[in-house]
């Protein structure tokens, strides 16, 4: 049995196929109701508030996961497609100038946040797991700072026994003006985020620093702490990346609640007043 | 600096029965069975006598008591001292009588429900229901308890029964062929039994001829002709040449059957060494004597290459190897030797039925061509394609099953394989399983990874449950639909056995609380009661396993590796 994970190329288009079709039907409807003098935007407007409301159902799914909803992950394929579906609405709806007045601008901003967030989102998930799983340790993100402690207590402790068993106090000394401020808690975040590698450069520049003061016994603890430090580095790593996967969702989801609340109270106002 | 001292554990330190005295094996040897057995023939470091005071205990039972549950996996066997058992041969009895737990769906509604019925403390358990049906009952010995049955009377009413009275000899096959009891066994009046535990029951085999030709009588009269008769190249036989076949076929047993104890020394210790301690069956080179089929247990199936060993495939329960090497040679091809070695994964039974009579019994009507047969020689030749399909490999291809071989990761039918390269770490996973197990998940989303493969910390609902071995109340079993690994929560009690004997600590214990949040704790010593948890696969869930469901990137599968062929779709979708 061969495990096929995802969808296939098939399936993709197949559903891009799907979104597309509602989208030039909505597209000759519109034409339709613009040559018999209707107002188009009305039946954009519905469609488009349909479209939201159904992305809008993929947050209460993921509460329902003992109902027989469909697998999340063809939720998850609807709701990206659906995403950019809702885009291309929304620019026939306004006719692709935005709104005028102060409320259509301000949910045309929060309109094109959700969206923008949700494809930086998507662009994040495709691409920011690849790169955790090359780093080489796989770590629970609640458990980072639990990790970076043990790493911590781990270093102090080599360098307590360097010092005990050496007699004296080079490596003690550079670690509490340099490297202790690295082994307090993730450094390096933005570093990090685009793949840099300040990280281990400053790692090794502190190193090398000390390297020539110390005797042949220091050194060998040196390699130690050195090691750890590299250790970090990939807790650091999935530490700042991890965070991006995490809080990306934090602006997303506030912003599509928004949206969706002015959409509805939008939607009062064109048919108490307009309509 | 000073040296640390201690004395070399022996086998016998940690004995069966913890009361066992002398007197005691001086009474076991008035009785027929024992006196029987030839004590001269057993060596010093292993006498009769050390093995009746260390490998067996006398347990005694209360009529209506359960000694043995149909479907229970179990390391020991029992010889009826006193009083009189009876069992259970058909219709045979319900689960809950068991102290298993029933399985019974949600429906929409009920599912539906759980949205608003969830309590906000994990674990909590209706305190006045627990007890107040169980079927547990405690033993004489200290922390020990037994599953019993309520009325006796309408269960020989309503099954047909066998009785069972002194000098009867129970529950050896199960113990040391490592498959599940298949009969339930109860006692009719209080009885006395001596309980042997697989060690003792095996040396007994090896040291007395009696007890031998007994086991293996047993064996050839209750399992081998249906095992033969399951295997693919034998299944074409009459009654009369499979008898022949079972008649010659050869018993061994390789490796050691409480595996799981050592299985996490031999992780920390260099890989290639663990191939190395493995014994082996059959050696790369070597000339074919017979085909060997796995009764129970894993075989791993590797080769030669560089100074190492490369693992190739592992054999199952049913496998066999060896018919095309000594069908060809057969066939007169010279230089016919085994293209593989086969080692005891752990620990397997294997059956060697011989050359000679394989030649008799199925190349002689394989050659013939004759229809019916002829599937046999396919069948064959397929599984030799197959092998050769194997060694021709790259190490990179055959780098996961490798892994996933010596992390003992074949022993599951569901392991849970999560592609890194696709999880986002959301855990939405995690929260799922939360959500449809008293807000706690029951499995961590974490484990041993190999490239961008995980295989996460939940139950993998083994072939070889060896977790299952020793529950004293039968709370942890095989489902009868499904045959996944499931706790009765009622009839757990929380002893940690199961937790322990997990090679893969894929289960937890959890201290369980009551309506308003407190944990629950044993008037006696103010310790809360604990109980067991694991992955049920979302047995009672009508979306089946909550975690793969609720993966919005499909990163996560439940996979028999033996069935798996990884293959990632490249769509990134």
């Amino acid at each position: 049995m061969k495990i096929q994970q995802g969808f296939s190329l098939v399936q993709v288009w197949r559903y891009v196929g799907l979104a597309s079709l509602l989208l030039l039907v909505t597209w000759q409807w519109t034409i339709q109701i613009d040559s018999s003098l209707g107002i188009s935007a009305l039946a954009s407007g519905w469609v488009l508030f349909g479209v939201l409301a159904f992305l809008a159902l993929f947050s209460i799914r993921k509460r329902l996961p003992f109902m027989p909803l469909a697998p999340s992950a063809i939720w998850f394929m609807l709701h990206t497609v659906g995403g950019f579906l809702a885009l291309f609405l929304f620019w026939l709806h306004t006719d692709a100038m935005g709104s005028k007045g102060f409320y259509g601008q301000v949910l045309t901003i929060l309109f094109y946040i959700t969206s923008i967030s949700g494809v930086i989102g998507l662009f994040m998930e495709k691409v920011i797991p690849r790169q955790l799983t090359c780093s080489g340790v796989e770590i629970i993100y609640e458990r980072i700072p639990g990790e970076i402690a043990a790493i911590r207590e781990e270093v102090e402790s080599l360098i307590l026994k360097c010092t005990e068993e050496v007699g004296t106090s080079t490596l003690a000394e550079h670690y509490l003006e340099t490297l202790n401020w690295y082994f307090q808690k993730p450094r390096f975040f933005l570093n990090n985020v685009f793949g840099g590698h300040l990280s281990q450069h400053w790692v090794r520049q502190q190193c090398m620093i000390l390297e020539r003061f110390l005797s042949e016994k220091e050194r060998e603890f040196l390699d130690k702490v050195y090691s750890l430090a590299e250790k970090k580095r990939k807790i650091d790593f999935h530490y700042a990346l991890q965070t991006l996967l995490k809080t990306w969702l934090l602006v997303h989801i506030p912003m599509a609640a928004a949206v969706t609340a002015m959409v509805i109270w939008h939607l009062i106002l064109i048919m108490v007043f307009f309509v | 600096m000073a040296i640390t001292t201690q004395e070399r554990p022996q086998r016998w330190d940690q004995p069966f029965g913890l009361f066992m005295t002398d007197q005691d094996v001086d009474r076991l040897l008035t009785f027929p069975e024992i006196s029987a057995i030839e004590e001269s023939k057993f060596p010093a470091h292993c006498s009769l006598k050390g093995i009746l005071k260390n490998d067996a205990r006398v347990v005694k039972y209360s009529a209506g008591d359960i000694v043995i549950r149909e479907g229970d996996y179990g390391n020991s066997a029992f010889l009826v001292l006193d009083g009189s058992l009876k069992v259970v041969l058909f219709p045979g009895l319900p689960g809950e009588m068991l102290g298993r737990r029933t399985i019974r769906k949600k429906t929409l509604w009920q599912a539906f429900k759980q949205l608003w019925t969830q309590r906000k403390t994990p674990e909590v358990r209706d305190v006045k229901s627990q007890g107040q049906h169980s079927l547990v009952r405690a033993t004489e010995a200290l922390g020990s308890s037994q599953v019993f049955l309520q009325d006796v009377p309408a269960i020989l009413d309503k099954n047909k029964t066998a009785s069972l009275g002194k000098g009867a000899l129970f529950g050896e096959l199960a113990a040391l062929g490592r498959t599940p009891r298949t009969s339930t066994i109860f006692a009719e009046t209080d009885a006395e039994l001596l309980e042997i535990r697989w060690q003792g029951l095996r040396e007994f085999r090896k040291y007395d001829q009696g007890w031998r030709r007994l086991i293996d009588q047993r064996y050839r009269a209750n399992a081998l002709n249906a095992h033969l008769r399951a295997t693919s190249i034998f299944s074409h036989l009459d009654d009369k040449d499979l008898q022949e076949v079972a008649d010659a076929t050869l018993f061994e047993t390789y490796g050691k059957f409480d595996w799981h104890l050592t299985y996490n020394k031999l992780q920390t210790k260099e890989k290639t060494l663990g191939i190395k301690d493995e014994p082996i069956i059959a050696q790369q080179g070597d000339y074919s004597d017979g085909i060997l089929l796995v009764r129970t247990g894993f075989a791993r199936v590797s080769i030669d290459r560089g100074n190492g060993q490369q693992t190739l495939t592992y054999l199952g329960t049913g496998d066999f190897y060896g018919a095309d090497e000594i069908f060809r040679a057969w066939q007169g091809d010279s230089n016919v030797s085994l293209r593989v070695t086969i080692t005891a994964l752990g620990y397997a039974e294997m059956l060697r039925v011989p050359s000679k009579i394989v030649e008799k019994h199925l190349f002689a009507y394989w050659s013939s061509g004759r229809e019916g047969f002829r599937k046999g020689a396919l069948q064959s030749s397929v599984e030799s394609r197959r092998m050769q399909d194997y060694i021709d490999r790259t190490l990179t291809d055959g780098a996961l099953l490798e892994w996933a071989v010596e992390e003992r990761f074949v022993n599951g039918t569901q392991a849970m394989l999560i592609n890194m390269d696709r999880c986002v770490r959301c855990d939405d996973c995690v929260r799922a399983c939360s959500a449809a197990h008293d807000g706690n998940p029951r499995f961590i989303r974490h484990g041993k990874t190999f490239e961008n493969w995980m295989v996460a910390n939940a139950c993998m609902h083994c072939a070889d449950p060896v977790c299952m071995i020793g529950c004293p109340t039968g709370a942890i079993h095989r489902s009868m639909s499904g045959g996944m690994v499931i706790i009765n929560d009622d009839t757990c009690i929380g002893c940690e056995t199961c937790a322990n004997s997990c090679p893969y600590s894929n289960i937890r214990m959890v201290s369980i609380r009551d309506d308003v949040g407190n944990f629950i704790t044993d008037p006696q010593n103010q310790k809360p009661i604990l109980k067991a948890t694991k992955c049920d696969l979302c047995a009672d869930q009508i979306s089946g396993p909550a975690c793969v469901f609720a993966c919005p990137h499909d990163a996560m599968r439940r996979v028999d590796f033996r069935e798996t062929e990884l293959d990632e779709n490249t769509t990134g979708f």
